[in-house]
């Protein structure tokens, strides 16, 4: 059976009063052509309004050998082994949980267990978070922050309780704690149905098409801006921002094709790594150097750049040139010379909970006997702390891509479409508790060919 | 769909009779003595046809609002009762189809249903509980809850009712009310055989294994290996091979002589895709696998648990059910599409082999 006869299944998980039943009976109620088969767990907070409910006790089965990624939920096996022969019934499955449920055995159901792998095919997990209670719930609860970890899409819920400071903050949060997720913000649950509904979320594709730059890895910086500048002397102009300092470096003969301003980003990585200079505004500012622009006081602050012959000069700031609406303006003429290309970078920032997402890109074949075994020992190892993993590989010979998804221990890899003409490369995503990424990627290197 | 291409029935199977129910073929079983087949589908659809022809008796639908979860036909053959998703069971007359008693047991569903071998007594479970009612539909005894949803049921001896849960099998006197044996074992349960003396219990897990125990010596064993849980078990009448399955292959093990325990069990291969029903004959060592591909094999065991195909025949569609007649001369396999197929088992005797010339 091709993936396109399997039934689609949606796994709705949240806390006690995220929302999760008011979602629910918006996606019923709504015209979206799909006929949905609900398995509700008993306990549910409110009654479903209306369509095929079934209710199911939350029965998790742990195997005799104690390894938690066996562990399945033997409710959804029963359920879903009777809805599988009436087909005609239903074309789409929404499985809600408890607040309090581990998404992992819900997952891990469709990954184990053979009839129903062969009939079902999950298609994203949806968690439903409280803005006004998850921080506090985050910290007390390994339920919450798994249930953010597997989710393919959050719905941070409840948004007018909240000031749009502290959404921010929460936002960042959630999104350190899991790259690959889709944050939707709502009020009392309003999200568009496509958002949560039919997502093929396991396609890494559709993440990367909505947020290109989640597979790159963080720099010290946001932006960029390469500047054609004559000979002559500059300011550079900064208004009040977000900050009273902002880190910067100023590289000669800065490229502006990708490939350049990705080694521009590397030299500057390197110089960023120095301690930074202190500079007070009218003083100039050095090239190849890291340094700190002093901003504070009020009103527009200028530094000097002085440019001795025609040259690019790229400028790696700590913050958006928006945020400061930082200008170039040639000092002669006082008139601003706009930037030629601007790139703006995943800024790197701290991170405080134990569960994170690592990513790994390279370009290249990797050599599929390695692989396995890498991947083989790293979920025997860490099976237990990596929730999800997803992304595509090039084989080496193989003229498809493969593509892996897994939860905990468990893991498929599919070939895909036919790579062409495009070039070959490997990107990966594991979320998961304390997940050490150099060690990971050093790991990947060595199944490189 | 079956990836098999359609044939016609070979070896000792022989054209039959054919016939369609409303929705998928869930449950199907013999009623008054072989003179009748009734067939229930997923939809509540009962389906009542003469055991030579095929000819319809009497049919009737939606009995059980959400869907039928199982039938069980009595052994006299003169009543059977169905259960579903209602979390209600009927006990009906076989000659019309009439209702003679609805039991309601509440809102779970009603998976499983058997009729102890003297025909007393109905075992019925629903959700975490197992109830016992007489023939004519009179309570006589409720379980205590379980740890989990009972996964499977089998009467041990007239009196004594096994059942199997998430962790372990338990054996209730449900005459004298109490709780004979507990066997406990981590693992979800999702299949139960009793040997016909009773004592040997052979459960299939979750974690793809079959875990047995002998009761009278209190040893047990586990067998792994499997590459998908074994949901099918069937016993052959004398108790000595038991035939199990969560794949396309069909694993036998023999308890004659020290085995199973460190002997290679038979192995049969005869299906594409995983086998859907097992079921050993009546009498002999003749055992029946239908397969989500649609075929039906029957193959003739030897002792050790091997043996050989003696007839095949397709039956369309993913095999719902399996049911020899009680005189094991006729095999009926339901299917997914609601198609029933009834073949004639026996000697081809004109095909008898007449040796070299």
């Amino acid at each position: 059976m091709s993936i396109k006869d399997k039934v689609p299944v949606t796994i709705l998980t949240g806390f006690l009063g995220s929302g999760k039943t008011t979602l629910l009976n918006r996606i019923l109620s709504e015209e979206h052509g799909k006929r949905i088969a609900v398995i509700e767990n008993e306990y549910g907070e409110v009654g479903i309004d209306q369509g095929l409910v079934i209710n199911a006790d939350e029965e998790v089965f742990e195997m005799s050998n104690g390894c938690i990624c066996c562990t399945v939920r033997g409710d959804l096996i029963r359920v879903l082994g009777n809805l599988m022969k009436r087909r005609d019934k239903f074309d789409y499955v929404l499985v809600e949980t408890t607040g309090l449920a581990d998404p992992g055995p819900v997952a891990q159901t469709f990954f184990m267990d053979e009839e129903i792998s062969s009939e079902f095919t999950l298609d994203g997990i949806v968690t439903l978070v409280d803005a006004a209670h998850i921080d506090q719930q985050l910290g007390r609860s390994d339920e919450s922050s798994e249930q953010v970890a597997f989710a393919d899409v959050l719905v941070l819920n409840k948004t007018d309780l909240v000031s749009d400071d502290a959404l921010d903050t929460l936002e960042s949060r959630l999104r350190d704690m899991n790259r690959m997720t889709r944050i939707i913000r709502a009020e009392n649950a309003k999200v568009p149905i496509e958002t949560v509904l039919n997502l093929s979320a396991f396609d890494l594709d559709q993440i990367l098409k909505r947020r290109p730059t989640f597979l790159e890895p963080e720099y010290p910086f946001e932006w960029t801006g390469v500047y054609n500048l004559d000979a002559g002397k500059y300011e550079l102009m900064l208004e009040e921002g977000p900050d009273p300092e902002m880190s910067l470096v100023a590289l000669f003969n800065q490229g502006e094709s990708e490939e350049e301003l990705k080694d521009g980003a590397e030299s500057s990585v390197r110089l960023y790594a120095e301690k930074a200079n202190t500079l007070e505004p009218g003083n100039t500012i050095p090239y190849g150097d890291h340094i700190n622009l002093k901003l504070d006081g009020k009103g527009n602050k200028s530094f000097i750049l002085n440019i001795e012959k025609p040259t690019k000069i790229g400028l790696f700031t700590q913050h958006t040139a928006e945020e400061f609406n930082m200008k170039v303006i040639k000092s002669d003429e006082n008139k601003e010379v706009p930037f030629n290309t601007e790139r703006f970078w995943q800024a790197e920032h701290e991170h405080d909970d134990e569960v994170g997402s690592i990513a790994i890109e390279r370009f290249g074949d990797v050599d599929p006997e390695k692989l396995n075994t890498w991947m083989g020992r790293l979920l025997s190892e860490k099976g237990v702390d990596i929730f999800r993993t997803k992304g595509f590989i090039s084989y080496s010979g193989n003229p498809r891509r493969i593509v892996f998804q897994g939860v905990h221990m468990l893991f498929t890899a599919q070939p895909d479409k036919e790579w062409g003409n495009e070039p070959r490369r490997n990107q990966l995503v594991f979320i998961g508790r304390n997940l050490n990424e150099k060690e990971m990627q050093e790991g990947f290197d060595k199944c490189l060919i | 769909m079956p990836d098999i291409e359609p044939f016609s029935p070979r070896g000792m199977f022989h054209e039959g009779w054919t016939a369609e129910v409303n929705d998928y073929a869930i449950a199907c079983g013999w009623a008054l003595k072989g003179k009748q087949f009734i067939v229930g589908d997923v939809a509540g659809g009962i389906f009542a046809f003469e055991g030579d022809t095929g000819k319809i008796i009497w049919e009737k639908e939606n009995t059980h609002s959400g869907g039928l979860l199982a039938m069980a036909i009595h052994p006299e053959g003169e009543i059977f009762a169905t259960s579903g998703q209602d979390g209600n069971v009927q006990i009906c007359n076989c000659h019309e189809g009439k209702v003679i008693k609805t039991l309601d047991l509440g809102k779970g569903w009603v998976e499983h249903l058997k009729w102890s071998n003297d025909g007393l007594f109905l075992a019925i479970a629903s959700s975490k509980k197992v109830y016992v009612f007489n023939e004519i539909g009179e309570e006589k005894w409720i379980s205590e809850v379980h740890p989990s949803t009972v996964s499977a049921i089998t009467w041990s001896n007239k009196n004594e009712l096994a059942t199997a849960c998430y962790g372990r099998v338990t054996f209730f006197d449900i005459v004298n009310n109490k709780t004979n044996q507990k066997l406990e074992w981590q693992g979800s349960l999702v299949s139960m055989e009793l040997s016909p003396d009773g004592d040997i219990v052979a459960c299939g897990s979750q974690d793809n294994s079959v875990h047995f125990w002998r009761r009278s010596t209190g040893m047990d064993a586990e067998m792994t290996g499997y590459p998908g849980k074994p949901s099918h078990l069937s016993f052959d009448d004398s108790g000595k091979l038991l035939a199990t399955s969560g794949s396309e292959r069909i694993t036998v093990w023999s308890f004659i002589g020290n085995g199973p325990e460190g002997t290679m069990p038979g192995e049969l291969c005869h299906h594409t895709e995983p086998i859907s029903s097992l079921a050993f004959s009546n009498k002999g060592m003749l055992v029946a696998s239908g397969s989500r591909d649609g075929s039906v094999v029957a193959s003739f065991l030897k002792k050790d648990g091997n043996g050989d195909p003696v007839g095949a025949a397709f039956a369309g569609d993913l095999v719902g059910a399996i049911s020899w007649r009680p005189d094991d001369c006729a095999l009926a396999a339901v299917n997914a599409k609601g198609v029933v197929n009834v073949w004639k088992f026996k000697v081809r005797t004109n095909l008898f082999s007449k040796g070299f010339k």
